[in-house]
């Protein structure tokens, strides 16, 4: 099934979690709600998008949006060659998506990725800490209302002293 | 033992002056190399600007046989707890070079994963500055090092350890 007839098939069967098809730069953009992307996914893959190319999420705080956040598939297919993007769309107060982790293994990683920086948790991941920053690191530095300076865990650290004196009146 | 013997085969000194000499001299570095100045590092080791003319090319990949540290390149966040290991992993006596501007500064990473300067944290000796810095620069610093050294007394050093 070539992609213009899944994405027909998609309005028609999901018609109420589909909230807008786009293109851009040649491409076709499917904006969904957060609930149903497992079954989208599931369709896509079934219909020869076999290699999740990219996953990563948005914060719509200052771009706006049909919510807080957009989680976005980048699919592949390698048999027809067609690309397409499926963003999910997440509410702030509810941040969580179901895994993609079952239908393709990289999702494993970047969804600990976004759930480090984004703090939106997957589902049915096998293993979601963070990746990246610290596990004892609080907050998600990629939200747009978190500081970029960060809140001072740059500067928490023990200062180590030297052995040997330096103040005194040695200067060379 | 003739009179005129003894004249051309025995040398006075101080043990400070001696000791001072003997490990200015023979420095072993313990690259800490995170970024381009890593690699930078690499070339100042290398023929044209040989670091082992100073006594410094013992390269040691372990911190407890090696007396100066080479910060070359930024701290992250995540990497800072395992540099302050290795610092504390050294034996006395021991001394810091901070190669470059962001293990200086933190250079043009002002963020919050990144340490704005190690000496925030660790003792640091000499600074060199660039980005990453020529290999005349680092041999620079070295020999700025070796003054320091030089200059350094017995009575300098505290009896006990702060923690």
């Amino acid at each position: 099934m070539l992609l213009p007839e899944i994405i027909t098939k998609i309005e028609n069967q999901f018609s109420d979690s589909t909230l807008d098809t786009t293109k851009f730069a040649g491409e076709d953009v499917i904006h969904i709600k957060g609930s149903s992307i497992l079954d989208i996914l599931k369709l896509f893959k079934n219909n020869g998008f076999n290699f999740l190319a990219d996953m990563t999420a948005i914060d719509n705080l200052t771009l706006g949006g049909f919510e807080r956040f957009s989680v976005v598939y980048h699919l592949l297919s390698h048999e027809t060659k067609e690309r397409v993007t499926v963003k999910a769309y997440v509410p702030e107060d509810e941040p969580e998506l179901p895994s993609a982790e079952s239908l393709w293994k990289t999702a494993d990683w970047q969804e600990r990725e976004i759930y480090d920086l984004f703090g939106i948790s997957f589902k049915g991941h096998p293993n979601l800490i963070r990746i990246m920053n610290p596990d004892d690191y609080k907050g998600h530095p990629l939200r747009k209302d978190y500081p970029r300076l960060g809140r001072k865990e740059r500067d928490d650290f023990p200062v180590i002293e030297r052995g040997i004196n330096k103040d005194s009146s040695k200067e060379w | 033992m003739k009179q005129d013997d003894i004249k051309s085969n025995i040398l006075t000194t101080t043990l400070e002056s001696a000791v001072n000499w003997g490990r200015k001299n023979s420095l072993w570095p313990m690259p800490f190399g995170t970024a381009c100045c890593g690699i930078e590092f690499m070339a100042v080791l290398a023929a044209r600007t040989d670091l082992a003319r100073f006594g410094a090319e013992a390269i040691r990949f372990s911190p407890r046989q090696s007396d100066l540290l080479i910060v070359a390149g930024r701290i992250s966040l995540k990497m800072m707890p395992v540099l302050i290991r290795i610092y504390e992993q050294m034996p006395e006596p021991k001394w810091v070079i901070s190669m470059g501007a962001c293990a200086s500064t933190g250079g043009v990473f002002d963020t919050y994963s990144v340490i704005q300067g190690v000496d925030k944290f660790i003792p640091v000796d000499v600074y060199v500055p660039g980005c990453p810095p020529r290999p005349e620069g680092v041999v620079d610093g070295l020999i700025k090092l070796q003054e320091l050294v030089d200059k350094e007394k017995f009575s300098d050093y505290s009896t006990t350890l702060k923690k």
